[in-house]
């Protein structure tokens, strides 16, 4: 015979004791907040996350409640109530263990999304500013290359200034003043007294002086002075002849006409004593002045 | 014919408890969950604290009916100092827990705020 068979044949006896003990009695205090706690637990979120919990506590319960019925004087019987009540709360504190571990989880879980996020956010940042940085760079190195092309350029025009004003000192006086680079060429070299057509040796020099100041692309001023003997007009007119001469003749060797103009300055910027026959003719003078170039 | 009724209970009782032996086992049992309650925090948290105890007095309780052979009345507060020691353990466990997942909530709201 097994035990569930026994069990089912001692049933008719187990409720026979029940009318017969704990029956007509109010039962003990401990029964009844067990009940209670036990109900808690299944109506609430123990049943659904902890169900082993509250099935023992079912059963600690449904022995005390026989106990109750077959020997409610055995102290004992109270003991196995306050039991059937411990297991409730057991399982209403291993369900709230359960919950608390699942709302912990599941703020870890956001928390992860939301740094995640915030990492993505933040690197997508990072590339805007390594992006920007990038272009800062490669405008700088253009900027750095224009800079050195500019002051290759300014170098080689330099030298190249240099090299005229070494070839020019060959054939003329070639000094620098606040206005420049000052070539000046004697009055009896380029000009026939009283004239201002250019004498042929006059051509010669200034061919070299045009050879070596073609393309540089600096303006130019050519003076005309004169001594001081004749007219003021006359000489303000000579000087002025005499200067556009040879600005056109530097004109039809190459160099830029909007870069070179003529001016007659007269008898009114001497340079030496007009009172002895070297002083005047020191001041009867063409000066060709090269301007420094504006950048 | 009240007193032979409660004397021969009595005697029925004795001679019950006296033929089940002691519960060395279970008392032992009882005791570890004593000690798991109480490296699991519960002196710390007050519930649980006034469970562990109880269950340490229903253990003193029970080894000293032990001692006197009362061995069915013992087997039943050694069970109850079980469920109260494990009420305490989950009781502490319940509230660490609870804890942790306010700290998990707060760094949440922390670094939503940021």
């Amino acid at each position: 015979m097994n035990f569930t068979r026994l069990s089912i044949m001692m049933a008719p006896l187990v409720v026979a004791g029940l009318g017969a003990c704990g029956g007509d009695r109010p039962p003990p205090k401990s029964l009844v907040d067990a009940r209670n706690e036990l109900a808690t637990a299944k109506n609430g979120i123990a049943a659904q996350l902890d169900p082993t919990d509250v099935h023992e506590a079912d059963l600690a319960l449904q022995k005390a409640e026989r106990a109750w019925s077959n020997a409610p004087d055995e102290p004992n019987t109270l003991d196995l109530a306050v039991i059937a009540q411990r297991k409730a709360q057991i399982a209403e504190a291993e369900a709230a263990v359960l919950k608390a571990q699942q709302d912990a989880a599941t703020a870890k879980r956001d928390l992860q999304v939301v740094m995640s996020s915030q990492l993505q956010s933040a690197r997508g940042q990072l590339d805007q500013t390594k992006q920007a940085l990038n272009k800062t760079q490669d405008q700088l190195q253009a900027e750095q290359r224009t800079a050195d092309e500019q002051r290759k350029k300014l170098a080689d025009l330099e030298a190249k200034l240099k090299d005229a004003r070494d070839t020019i000192a060959k054939i003329a006086a070639v000094k620098d003043d606040d206005r420049g680079m000052v070539i000046t060429l004697q009055g009896e070299v380029l000009f026939p007294t009283g004239k201002w057509e250019l004498k042929a040796g006059a051509m010669a020099k200034l061919d070299q002086i045009a050879d070596a100041l073609r393309g540089k692309e600096q303006p130019m001023v050519v003076y005309g002075f004169t001594d001081n003997v004749g007219t003021h007009d006359n000489n303000m007119e000579l000087s002025q002849k005499r200067a556009t001469s040879v600005r056109d003749y530097l004109a039809s060797k190459g160099i830029p006409q909007d870069l070179i103009t003529a001016q007659g300055k007269g008898p009114d910027v001497p340079i030496s004593d007009n009172n002895s026959v070297e002083g005047r003719a020191a001041n009867r003078r063409v000066e060709i002045v090269v301007q420094p170039k504006k950048s | 014919m009240r007193i032979p009724l409660i004397a021969a209970l009595s005697i029925f009782a004795v001679a019950c408890g006296g033929s089940i032996p002691p519960p060395n086992d279970e008392w032992s049992a009882a005791q570890a969950d004593v000690g798991r309650a109480e490296s699991g925090g519960a002196p710390a948290v007050p519930d649980a604290k006034l469970h562990l105890q109880l269950a340490q007095e229903d253990l003193q309780k029970s080894k000293a009916l032990m001692n006197n052979q009362e061995n069915e009345r013992a087997a039943s507060l050694v069970a109850l100092a079980r469920a109260e020691a494990q009420l305490a353990l989950s009781l502490a466990r319940a509230t660490q827990a609870q804890g942790d997942a306010q700290q998990a909530q707060q760094d949440l709201q922390k670094a939503k705020g940021n």
